[in-house]
C-alpha cells in the first residue's frame, strides 16, 4: 500500500465533493431547496442518489469481511438490504410522496393530527439515524488507520467535519448532486478492481480446493434458521423507517414518478451488491489469513496488494480507498440532511439558518459517540440500527398508510414499547453473554419485536375510539389517488 | 364604494366537450360546508383496497418465491453441488440469484399498481384520461 496514493485519492474525492456540493449552493436558496431539492429531481439521477446515499460502509467494506469471517451467511445481509426495497416500493413509495411531508414527523403529525405523536416520532428518528452515522465514523477510521497508520480518531474527525460543513452549506440540492456522483464512484471503486482480480483468477497459478475454501459449514445450507429469519424480517422491514431513505421520495416529482425511481434503486444497489459479494468471494480464495475479527473488515483493501504487488496494486487500493471514503461520506450527509430537517423544524423555527445549526449539532453528537466506543464488525451494527427502526417507526408508517383506525395513542404506545424491548434485547444481550437458550432471541430480537409493536400499536388504537383523526378519510384518499 | 359593481357569472373554457365531475380545489380536503363526494370516496376507497390487495399479493408471491429458491440452495450441497468457475453453486446463487427475483416482482408492481391508478381515473374523472 503507498499512503501518498491512498491520502491523494481522499484528497480528489474531497475536492470533487466540495466542488460538486458549492456548485449547488447556488441554487439553494429558498427553505424548500434546502429541505428537498424543491421536488424537481429527475428519476435516474435521484435514484443514483438515493443509491449513493442507501450503500455505507456496511455493505462497502463490511460486507466481503463478514462472508470472509462467517460465510455465506454474510449474503443475507446485502439481499435483506435490497428486498428491503421492494417493501418501500410495494407499500410507501408513492403514497408517501403525495402526503406533501417533508420529514417523517411531519407525515406522522399530518396523518394522526398530533403534536405529542410528531415529538416521539422525531425522538426515534434521531436516535436511528445517530445509531447509523456512527459506524459509517468508525468505518472511516478503519480505514484511514489501514491506509495511512494515524491515530484511530482522524478519519471519523475528517469524515464528520466535511459531512457538516456540505450539509450546512448546500442542503439537500447540493447532496443530491453529491450522492449521485458518490454511487457511480463506489460502483466504479469495487468493479475495477474485481474485474481485475477475477482476471487474475481465471489466468491460474493460484489452485485452491472449493472444499476447504468454501466449505460446507460455512454454506448456505449451514445458516441457523431464526436467526436468518428475524435478521431478514428485520432488513425487510426497516428499510421503511429508515430516515434518510424516505426523505428522498419527496424529491420525486409525483408518485408514479417515486415508484420509477424505487424500481431503479432496486436495479443500481442490486448491481453493486453483487460486485460487493464478488468481493467476498474472492476474499475467501485471496486472503484466508485476514478471517480475523478486527482485521476482516479491511479485507477489500487488502486484496489488490495481494495479487497485483506494484504500481497496478497501489493504484487499484487507492481507487478503493476513495470508494470507501465516499461510501462514509454519502451514507452520513443524507442522515445529517434528514436530521437537521427533523430537528430545525421541531426545535428551532424551521428557517435555513436553523437548518444550518442543526446540520452541525447532528453531526457532533455521533461523532461524540464514534469516539468514545469501540468499533465493532460494520455490518452488524447497521444490521442493529434495520432492527430498532423495524420495531418502531416501520409498523407506524405502515398502518399509518393503510389503516384508518390508527390513532396517535396507538403510535406512541408502539413506538415507545418497540424501542424499549429492543434496547432492552441489545443490552441484555451485550451484559449476558451466554443466555443459553434465550441467546438468539437476544441477539435477533426483530422476530418478536416487531409483532409487539405492531400488536400493542393495533390494539392501543382499536381501544381509542374517540381518537381516530377527523379527516383520515380525506387523508388517506390523497395518500392513495394519482397525483399527476 | 358602497355598492357593489354587479358580479358576472364565472365562464369556465374547456377544451373536452366530455362531462366533467366537478371537484374541490382542495386536493384531499373537503371544504367547509361542502357536503364531501360520496362517489369520489367510493372510487378512492376501492382504489386503496385494489392497491392494498397488490401490495400484500406481491409480498406474498415474493415470500414464496424467495423461500423456494433459499429452500433450493439449502439442499445443493446435498446434490452434490458442482462447482462452477471453482466456487459451489451453492455459495454462487446464495450471493447472486435473489437481486433478479426482487427486481421482477417490483416491475410486476410497478405496472399493476399504475394500472390500478388508470383504472380509478378512468372512473372518477371520465374524458380525462381515456
Amino acid at each position: 500500500m503507498n499512503p501518498a496514493f491512498d491520502l491523494t485519492a481522499v484528497g480528489l474525492l474531497i475536492v470533487v465533493t466540495a466542488v460538486l456540493g458549492f456548485s449547488g449552493v447556488r441554487l439553494s436558496r429558498t427553505t424548500g431547496d434546502f429541505f428537498v431539492a424543491s421536488r424537481s429531481v429527475g428519476s435516474v439521477w435521484n435514484a443514483s442518489a438515493i443509491s449513493g446515499e442507501y450503500l455505507s460502509a456496511g455493505t462497502f467494506l463490511g460486507l466481503a469481511g463478514l462472508v470472509l469471517l462467517s460465510g455465506a451467511e454474510g449474503f443475507w445481509f446485502p439481499i435483506g438490504y435490497a428486498a428491503g426495497y421492494l417493501l418501500v416500493l410495494l407499500f410507501v413509495a408513492a403514497p408517501l410522496r403525495r402526503s406533501g411531508a417533508y420529514t417523517i414527523p411531519d407525515f406522522v403529525e399530518a396523518r394522526l393530527e398530533s403534536r405529542a405523536a410528531r415529538g416521539v416520532t422525531s425522538v426515534v428518528v434521531l436516535v436511528i439515524g445517530w445509531l447509523y452515522i456512527v459506524p459509517q465514523l468508525h468505518g472511516a477510521s478503519l480505514a484511514l488507520g489501514v491506509v495511512a497508520n494515524v491515530p484511530g480518531w482522524v478519519g471519523a474527525v475528517v469524515v464528520a467535519t466535511l459531512v457538516a460543513a456540505i450539509v450546512a452549506a448546500g442542503g439537500m440540492r447540493a447532496i443530491t448532486a453529491v450522492q449521485a456522483f458518490q454511487y457511480w464512484l463506489k460502483l466504479t471503486a469495487l468493479l475495477v478492481p474485481a474485474v481485475f482480480l477475477l482476471v487474475v483468477l481465471s489466468q491460474g497459478g493460484r489452485e485452491h480446493d472449493p472444499a476447504t475454501i468454501f466449505p460446507a459449514d460455512y454454506g448456505p445450507a449451514a445458516v441457523d434458521t431464526y436467526a436468518t429469519v428475524s435478521l431478514l424480517l428485520a432488513l425487510l422491514l426497516g428499510t421503511i423507517g429508515l430516515p434518510h431513505v424516505l426523505v428522498r421520495f419527496y424529491t420525486s416529482p409525483n408518485g408514479g414518478s417515486a415508484r420509477r425511481t424505487t424500481v431503479v434503486v432496486i436495479v443500481l444497489i442490486g448491481a453493486f451488491y453483487a460486485v460487493s459479494s464478488t468481493m467476498g468471494l474472492i476474499a475467501r480464495v485471496v486472503a484466508p489469513d485476514l478471517a480475523v475479527r478486527g482485521l476482516a473488515d479491511t479485507v477489500v483493501l487488502a486484496l489488490p496488494a495481494r495479487l497485483f504487488p506494484g504500481l497496478v496494486g497501489e493504484l487499484l487500493t487507492a481507487l478503493i480507498v476513495a470508494g470507501a471514503f465516499a461510501a462514509f461520506l454519502a451514507t452520513s450527509s443524507g442522515l445529517v440532511v434528514s436530521l437537521a430537517g427533523v430537528v430545525s423544524q421541531d426545535v428551532f423555527g424551521g428557517s435555513v439558518r436553523s437548518f444550518r445549526l442543526s446540520a452541525v449539532l447532528c453531526t457532533v453528537v455521533p461523532l461524540a459517540v464514534a469516539l468514545l466506543t469501540e468499533p465493532a464488525g460494520l455490518v452488524s451494527s447497521v444490521g442493529a440500527v434495520f432492527v430498532f427502526a423495524a420495531s418502531t417507526l416501520s409498523p407506524v408508517l405502515l398502518l399509518g398508510v393503510w389503516w384508518p383506525r390508527l390513532t396517535a395513542r396507538g403510535a406512541v404506545a408502539g413506538m415507545v414499547v418497540g424501542a424499549v424491548a429492543c434496547g432492552a434485547a441489545f443490552i441484555g444481550g451485550g451484559m449476558i453473554p451466554d443466555a443459553g437458550p434465550w441467546a438468539a432471541l437476544l441477539a435477533q430480537p426483530a422476530a418478536w419485536t416487531i409483532p409487539l409493536t405492531t400488536a400493542v400499536i393495533v390494539g392501543v388504537s382499536l381501544r381509542d375510539r374517540a381518537g381516530v383523526p377527523f379527516r383520515v378519510e380525506r387523508y388517506l384518499a390523497r395518500l392513495h389517488t394519482p397525483d399527476s | 364604494m358602497t355598492d357593489e359593481p354587479p358580479r358576472l357569472p364565472r365562464v369556465r373554457v374547456t377544451a373536452s366537450g366530455s362531462p366533467r365531475v366537478s371537484r374541490p380545489s382542495t386536493r384531499g380536503f373537503a371544504l367547509p360546508g361542502r357536503a364531501p363526494d360520496e362517489a369520489d370516496d367510493v372510487f378512492s376507497r376501492g382504489l386503496v383496497r385494489a392497491q392494498l390487495r397488490l401490495a400484500i399479493g406481491c409480498v406474498a408471491a415474493f415470500l414464496v418465491v424467495a423461500g423456494a429458491l433459499a429452500v433450493v440452495i439449502a439442499i445443493l450441497p446435498e446434490l452434490g453441488d458442482p462447482v462452477v468457475l471453482g466456487v459451489p453453486l451453492s455459495w454462487l446463487a446464495q450471493a447472486y440469484a435473489f437481486y433478479p427475483v426482487i427486481l421482477v416482482f417490483a416491475l410486476i408492481f410497478v405496472r399493476a399498481a399504475a394500472r390500478n391508478e388508470r383504472r380509478y381515473r378512468h372512473l372518477a374523472e371520465p374524458g380525462s384520461d381515456a
